[in-house]
């Protein structure tokens, strides 16, 4: 007994690199019916709903803050003098922005805070790579102890220790240069690098044995197992942890402040708040002291839009489903 | 016939002596914790050492020379006029709600921010933003400025990013306008605001543990969630069997941070009692006394939740 099913496909018109063929299908209705009535759509639809309202509403409570800042900063300084105007802008001038590339000399702010920022966060990130590997992977004597001693770096804030710190490097005749940070970041102490150390131990110790005892069989030693095995698929991590020490160290007002005592102050970001706007002191004193604040909301901005713009570029990083090939069975 | 032959003496094989594949291995690794341990012993111990000899000591009246006085900032600081005993208890039970609270909520936005969906960056960069935004230049920012509610100059000195950021730009002020206009009734419209505010405070603490944990989620290969879904799991399984367990070493990590974050922020009760102290004068001895009992509270208490936690943490390892 013939089944007759279906027609075979018959071919219509063939070329190199195409066939068009012309074959049974399912009536349109019938296949939208299928695809958008069905539970799953439906359930998959009202969760992503959902879930964007969510998201929404909890990411304007973060962002109100900035809101608020970029309204008021980009105000004309006309409507500060004008009571009624409070949230909505009547007039939108970005003179404040201009000033601050002209007088505020904010590129010559941007290099060299990027420099600094750069340096540190690498020397951060690659120490507490060696430091948390060494504390993952391998079991010595001692090695409790120094995990102890991380979490005391991390325990006790940098803050309390300012003036032993002060005094520390100005006996070693340091101060006034970056060699402070840079002698705190490439031995794993700078500003919660505990956090680090503890977030890529963990890390590291989530990832299995098997990969590395597959290098070791090779004939690699640790330290090139650690470079070509498994820092590739640690790489979200590292970016993490960079992120965050290139932020921290950008915003930073702490540490400058503690390690350059001279005036004046070298052109890193968080210094930034103290140059003049010259050119607007005169509409300054029209405009009243509102005009203040937002000039430091326009200097909080140009700071902060550099770190978004970073971040923005490292998500392509951030991409999840790096394998862990070479583990089979 | 047999010949004696004299036995030569053999020279001894030196044996050369080979470590065991544990000593090698005990060995690289003090080779990488070695960045560490050199700077712990060169520059972190003199601080500490120097910041630890301070709490031993007081200035004398008169002169400026400063004498060793053994336990005396100890005791002052525990039955001084400042409640050490008394903040640091309310302290401690702050925390009991916050940490599993934050732990929480930052885990659920972490695997909403690691699904596909449309704006996913935009959304990831702003919950990035409380990072920026909690220390450095920008808490000077947010904290002195002109309250743009029409209520005048607001100079909120001393306060955190986090307090100010609701207090000064007015969030509560916001909402009370757009909920009073609205015609609610009065209790309605505190509760709301409170809730509010508990979330942005609990919003504007997770920025680093939201990160830490979005990582950790990525560097779980697709590959068995697809596995998953072909077995038939549904999404409630797949979380609860795969990918918490694979994410519970971030658990510990962020919960151990977030208790040190909470303890030890400036504008936590405690600090502000030891900072205020250090300003004071003659003060900055008992505050370095009263620092180091804090720290040591601080340990103790990471330390039990960190052996609580850790009973519970999945490690892929073999042992």
């Amino acid at each position: 007994m013939t089944n007759e099913t279906q027609t075979t496909p018959v071919v219509m018109r063939e070329s190199k690199n195409k066939i068009r063929v012309e074959f049974e299908r399912t009536a349109l209705k019938e296949r939208l019916k299928e695809k958008f009535l069905s539970t799953y759509f439906l359930k998959n639809t009202v969760w992503y709903i959902f879930r964007l309202f969510l998201l929404i509403g909890i990411a304007f409570v973060v962002i109100q803050p900035f809101i608020t800042m970029i309204i008021q900063s980009i105000k004309d300084p006309v409507d500060y003098r004008d009571s009624t105007v409070v949230n909505v802008p009547r007039n939108v001038s970005l003179l404040i922005y201009k000033a601050i590339f002209t007088d505020g000399a904010y590129l010559k702010f941007f290099f060299k805070s990027l420099g600094l920022s750069l340096g540190v966060a690498v020397l951060q990130t690659l120490s507490c790579c060696l430091v948390g590997y060494g504390l993952a992977k391998f079991k010595f004597r001692g090695a409790k102890l120094i995990f102890f001693f991380v979490i005391l770096t991390l325990v006790v804030p940098h803050g309390t220790l300012q003036a032993a710190i002060y005094y520390y490097f100005s006996k070693l005749n340091l101060l006034n240069s970056i060699v402070p940070l840079l002698l705190l970041s490439a031995t794993a102490l700078a500003f919660k690098n505990g956090l680090y150390i503890f977030l890529l131990r963990q890390f590291f110790r989530g990832v299995p044995d098997e990969l590395e005892e597959s290098a070791y069989l090779d004939g690699a030693n640790t330290f090139r197992t650690f470079v070509q095995v498994i820092l590739p698929i640690s790489v979200p991590m590292m970016i993490t942890v960079f992120l965050f020490s290139f932020c921290w160290q950008w915003t930073d007002d702490f540490y400058l402040n503690l390690f350059f005592i001279s005036t004046p102050k070298p052109e890193f970001m968080a210094f930034i708040t103290q140059k003049e706007l010259t050119s607007l002191v005169v509409t300054a004193t029209q405009a009243g002291v509102a005009f203040e604040t937002a000039e430091r909301y326009a200097f909080g901005l140009m700071a902060c839009i550099p770190l978004i713009i970073l971040f923005l570029f490292c998500q392509k990083y951030l991409v999840q489903g790096i394998e862990r090939s070479g583990i089979v069975g | 016939m047999t010949q004696t032959v004299k036995k030569q003496a053999v020279a001894p094989v030196k044996k050369k002596k080979i470590a065991s594949l544990d000593r090698r291995k005990a060995r690289a690794g003090w080779f990488f914790v070695l960045p560490f341990v050199v700077g712990f012993a060169l520059i972190y111990l003199p601080i500490i050492f120097t910041s630890f000899k301070v709490s031993f000591m007081t200035m004398e009246q008169g002169t400026r020379t400063e004498m060793f006085v053994g336990w005396k900032n100890y005791s002052d600081a525990l039955t001084g006029s400042a409640d050490f005993l008394q903040t640091l208890l309310v302290g401690l039970k702050e925390i009991a709600f916050d940490i599993p609270a934050i732990l929480l909520f930052s885990l659920f936005v972490a695997v909403i921010l690691n699904q596909k969906m449309v704006g996913r960056a935009v959304f990831r960069a702003i919950f990035f933003l409380p990072v920026v935004v909690s220390t450095g230049m920008m808490e000077g920012i947010l904290s002195t400025s002109y309250s743009f509610s029409g209520e005048g100059l607001d100079l909120g000195a001393g306060e955190s990013a986090a307090e100010t950021v609701k207090t000064n730009l007015a969030l509560e002020k916001l909402l009370q306008d757009i909920f009073a206009n609205l015609g609610f009734g009065e209790g309605l419209v505190e509760y709301i605001v409170s809730a509010v505010e508990s979330i942005s405070d609990i919003v504007n603490r997770s920025g680093v543990q939201i990160l830490i944990f979005l990582a950790a989620l990525q560097s779980i290969s697709p590959a068995i969630y697809e596995s998953c879904e072909i077995d038939g799991a549904t999404s409630w399984e797949t979380f609860w069997k795969i990918t918490f367990p694979m994410v519970s070493p971030m658990i510990l990590v962020n919960g151990v941070y977030t208790i040190i974050d909470n303890f030890t922020t400036d504008s936590n009760s405690v600090m502000e009692v030891i900072n205020s102290t250090y300003g004071s004068s003659g003060g900055k001895y008992v505050s370095a006394a009263m620092g180091w009992m804090y720290f040591l509270v601080v340990l103790l208490i990471v330390g039990l939740v960190a052996l609580i936690f850790s009973a519970y943490v999945f490690y892929q390892r073999r042992d």
